[in-house]
């Protein structure tokens, strides 16, 4: 029972780390989004017959990383309190069953060692 | 009993592993609270173990209190033990899931402040079986079980019945708009979770059925003595 307590916590946080890593963007993925992102403006400018709208490349690059970084900061504390959650929870139940083997055991030591005494303390008022 | 506890065992832990995999890779994001409202699935179904338990208790304290049978105390005592440490960890999440969704670790608002009172009064049911001995302590405890019971439908109610501003936790009646995914996830969630506390009763039930005979031995001893 004990071990499989364990193994479960173990399975679970193994699971967790999986599952839950953060998604970081670096910075040559928002350079290539921004990139992107500015043609289409362009584009679409053309197409529809429009001047050519002015974009400084490096200030949106800029505040795209600031809100790519915001938003991971928020992430990371989410993902943070999620953990803490789980991990409180998990911990409350696995030294509760902890406990309870310990108690098992040493009531399991006690009850021998009465029945071992009892023919003894029989003789003793025989 | 021993097969029972190890089949039980087995499945318990199966279905928690299930539930984690469900929680994590099967149960869609929420879009308001994104990855902090994974937490909901364990909170709530500790809540619900909580509630089941402390009812399992109320029913065996009038039962021993009609029978006055030493299994109905053994087993209200273990059902309140778990129920007490599925509370804990309702109060211990609940707060962390807070922070993040309400911005405040804590509010008086009528779920929390009922569940507060409901851990008080089960951990003044322990303390009271730890102050008295022997058929006063069962009596006792079962009477004060009872009334503890009879607080946990005013606990699932507060939200109806206080409808205060200050009230964060949704109502009874609220429909939510879940996502099948998300209510499956839920439901295996606390299944599993209700598994868990047939199995923690079990082993509870033994050891109070080994202390019960090991408390009759002693006393056979010591009156032959």
């Amino acid at each position: 029972m004990r071990i499989i307590i364990i193994i479960i916590f173990i399975g679970i946080f193994g699971l967790f780390l999986i599952a839950q890593i953060p998604v970081t963007l670096t910075s040559n993925e928002v350079d290539a989004a921004v990139s992107d992102a500015i043609a289409q403006v362009e584009n679409a400018a053309e197409e529809a017959g429009e001047a050519k709208p002015q974009i400084d490349e490096d200030e949106v690059t800029k505040s795209v990383e600031l809100v790519v970084e915001q938003l991971e900061s928020k992430q990371k504390r989410r993902l943070k309190f999620l953990f803490a959650a789980y991990l409180v929870i998990w911990l409350a139940i696995m030294l509760y069953v902890l406990r309870l083997g310990r108690q098992q055991s040493k009531l399991e030591q006690r009850l021998s060692q009465l029945e071992q005494t009892e023919p003894t303390s029989q003789e003793e008022v025989e | 009993m021993g097969k029972s506890i190890n089949i039980l065992t087995a499945v318990s832990a199966i279905m928690i592993f299930i539930g984690i995999y469900l929680i994590f890779a099967y149960a869609p994001m929420e879009q308001s609270m994104l990855e902090i409202q994974k937490v909901f699935y364990f909170h709530v179904s500790s809540a619900f173990t909580a509630f089941a338990a402390f009812g399992v208790n109320f029913v065996l304290c009038i039962m021993f209190l009609i029978k006055r049978k030493a299994i109905h105390d053994i087993l209200a005592v273990a059902s309140a033990e778990i129920g007490l440490l599925f509370c804990t960890a309702v109060l211990l999440s609940g707060p962390i899931w807070a922070r993040v969704s309400w911005n405040t670790w804590w509010t008086w608002e009528p779920r929390l402040t009922t569940t507060l009172v409901m851990w008080l009064m089960y951990v003044g049911y322990f303390i009271l079986r730890a102050i008295l001995s022997g058929e006063t302590r069962r009596t006792f405890s079962a009477v004060l079980g009872i009334f503890a019971g009879l607080n946990v439908p005013i606990v699932y109610h507060s939200v109806n019945i206080w409808q205060a501003a200050s009230n964060m936790h949704p109502g009874t009646n609220t429909k939510y708009d879940m996502a099948t995914p998300m209510k499956l996830t839920f439901w295996f969630v606390v299944l599993a979770f209700l598994s868990f506390y047939v199995l923690m009763l079990l082993l509870q039930y033994r050891m109070g059925k080994s202390n019960l005979q090991y408390e009759t031995i002693r006393q056979r001893q010591l009156g032959e003595l």
